[in-house]
């Protein structure tokens, strides 16, 4: 879906940090081209006549203008306060398909799309703080004696084959410990 | 009949493979190749004003504008606060040149309101930092005022709130200053027509809110922190403090690390932690590290944007200079998480 090799890549961000103070609608203007006969505009049409004024109504901060083409496939053409301009082909759309393109591009911020190399992003303040080989250790090592037995241990040590049975026969035993109580449970219920 | 059929057949093959039908326009990518090539020798196109375009209602463009920021403005002072000195001198110009004797635009500028609004701005912003960071010596308050209300961070938030393409002036593309100035009168124009509160709460939300995700460091640094620090705690009756190698790590190596910690020499309590390359990097790190907590500026500081004007403390009170910093004669303010709490309360 998304390429590396077409698509840029970086992390989430926001214009002007949108939304910490005051949240304002990124897109500021939006045209409406049509061809007020074609039939690929049908849908572009029936959505100026059903739906705009309350698009404009609910979006008083982006300018809407209407621009009329002979014989032109229908589109919008989205603006951004960051400079972006985004052309949207709305050929044989249906009015229920304009709102729900022209509401993706009035809810976005602008920023042309790209794949996130993370969903999340800080710049500054950094959760952890800078690190260094002591960030994370543990302050039991501070203590501790060295040489340590402890620490002198191999990580993982692999289990013998002797200590394997061992083991089984072990569980063997408590099973048939377990066994043995159940039936004695049950020889006094009877 | 029959001969007649096949020689006239013969005849059509042979007219096919005599006649090369070209099955597309040969002339076609010559000529695009040949424009495309004039084109690119002109070089790249100039940028062109967005009034220039059909689609463009310079009332629409204002009034969408304002409501964008959901502030109300006053029509005229808006206008007045969009409106430059040099593009008046260009219009009446422009009327003399055509010979009209007395130009008259009915257009005001946007200076007055430019000073005002640069007053106000700064007001805001240093009475926000002090409220916020009352321990921070006032030479960093002064370094983070600088930051947030230079040209660049004013332009940027001018030209991002859309201001660009609403400013009449002489000059395009619009320049820096004049973005700048353009949110200074702005803010003037909200002080004028919907009160300071409402225009306090515009350079909160629009400004201050810069300095969100920034390095606090990076706008003031003492330039001597060992020293700095010696005094601060001579100052409160402290001995100087005594730094202990506490870690290192890979010595004599490239990737040497050392970790040095600073005590008070009375109560040995560790007052900084930090680490570098070498012991004194390591020193110096950790008498920075000391000096932030006791500014009260820690790498994880997490401000508040929710304070209203009445919040905020008085525009002549001033924080401690750092050669007077003593936490002794710190002064008493409302702490901003108190702030916040009182905030939470109230609207619940």
């Amino acid at each position: 879906m998304s390429s590396s090799r077409f698509t840029p890549r970086g992390f989430p961000r926001v214009p002007l940090q949108n939304g910490i103070g005051r949240y304002i609608c990124q897109l500021k203007r939006v045209t409406l081209r049509f061809c007020k006969s074609s039939g690929s505009s049908r849908g572009i049409r029936d959505f100026i006549e059903t739906d705009l004024i309350s698009y404009a109504q609910e979006h008083p901060g982006t300018a809407v203008y209407l621009k009329p083409r002979r014989h032109k496939s229908p589109s919008f053409v989205a603006e951004y306060l960051n400079g972006e301009r985004e052309v949207i082909s709305c050929h044989n759309f249906t009015a229920q398909e304009m709102i729900k393109w022209l509401n993706l591009y009035t809810t976005r911020s602008g920023i042309p799309l790209m794949r996130y190399a993370k969903m999340w992003h800080t710049d500054c303040p950094s959760i952890q703080g800078v690190w260094s080989p002591f960030t994370n250790k543990d302050p039991a090592l501070n203590i501790t004696q060295f040489p340590s037995k402890e620490l002198s241990k191999p990580v993982w040590e692999e289990k013998s084959a002797t200590e394997e049975l061992l083991e089984m026969i072990n569980k063997q035993k408590i099973s048939d410990e377990n066994d043995d109580d159940t039936q004695k449970v049950q020889a006094a219920q009877m | 009949m029959l001969t007649l059929r096949t020689a006239n057949r013969v005849l059509k093959v042979l007219k096919t493979t005599q006649i090369c039908k070209q099955p597309f326009h040969r002339w076609l990518a010559p000529t695009l190749r040949e424009l495309k090539r004039r084109k690119d020798s002109l070089g790249p196109d100039k940028p062109v004003h967005r009034k220039t375009f059909l689609e463009w209602n310079y009332d629409t463009e204002v009034y969408a504008f304002s409501k964008r920021l959901g502030e109300e403005f006053n029509n005229d002072l808006l206008q007045q606060a969009l409106t430059e000195r040099s593009y008046i001198i260009r219009e009446e110009e422009r009327q003399k040149n055509v010979g009209i004797e007395q130009p008259t635009l009915n257009l005001f500028d946007n200076k007055e309101l430019v000073s005002k609004g640069s007053d106000f701005i700064d007001d805001v912003v240093k009475r926000y930092l002090r409220t916020v960071l009352p321990r921070l010596p006032e030479e960093g308050i002064i370094g983070i005022h600088k930051y947030l209300t230079s040209i660049e961070t004013l332009s940027h938030v001018s030209f991002h709130i859309g201001t660009s393409e609403l400013i009449l002036c002489a000059e395009f593309p619009v320049e820096k200053l004049t973005l700048s100035n353009v949110l200074k009168s702005i803010t003037a124009a909200l002080v004028e027509s919907s009160g300071d509160s409402r225009a306090a709460l515009f350079v909160r939300d629009f400004i201050i809110t810069q300095i969100a995700d920034k390095d606090l460091h990076q706008f003031w640094e003492p330039e001597e922190p060992i020293k700095l620090l010696s005094e601060i705690l001579a100052r409160d009756g402290i001995q100087s403090p005594e730094p202990r190698l506490i870690g290192s790590s890979g010595k004599n190596t490239i990737l040497a690390c050392f970790r040095v910690g600073l005590y008070t020499p009375h109560n040995k309590q560790m007052i900084g932690l930090g680490f570098g390359e070498t012991v004194d990097i390591a020193h110096e790190m950790a008498a920075r590290d000391s000096l932030r907590k006791l500014f009260g500026t820690s790498d994880n500081i997490l401000l508040p944007f929710n304070l209203k004007l009445d919040q905020l403390c008085e525009s002549n009170v001033k924080n401690l200079f750092v050669n007077e910093w003593s936490q002794k004669i710190l002064p008493t303010r409302p702490m901003h998480y108190e702030l916040r709490m009182a905030k939470e309360t109230c609207s619940n």
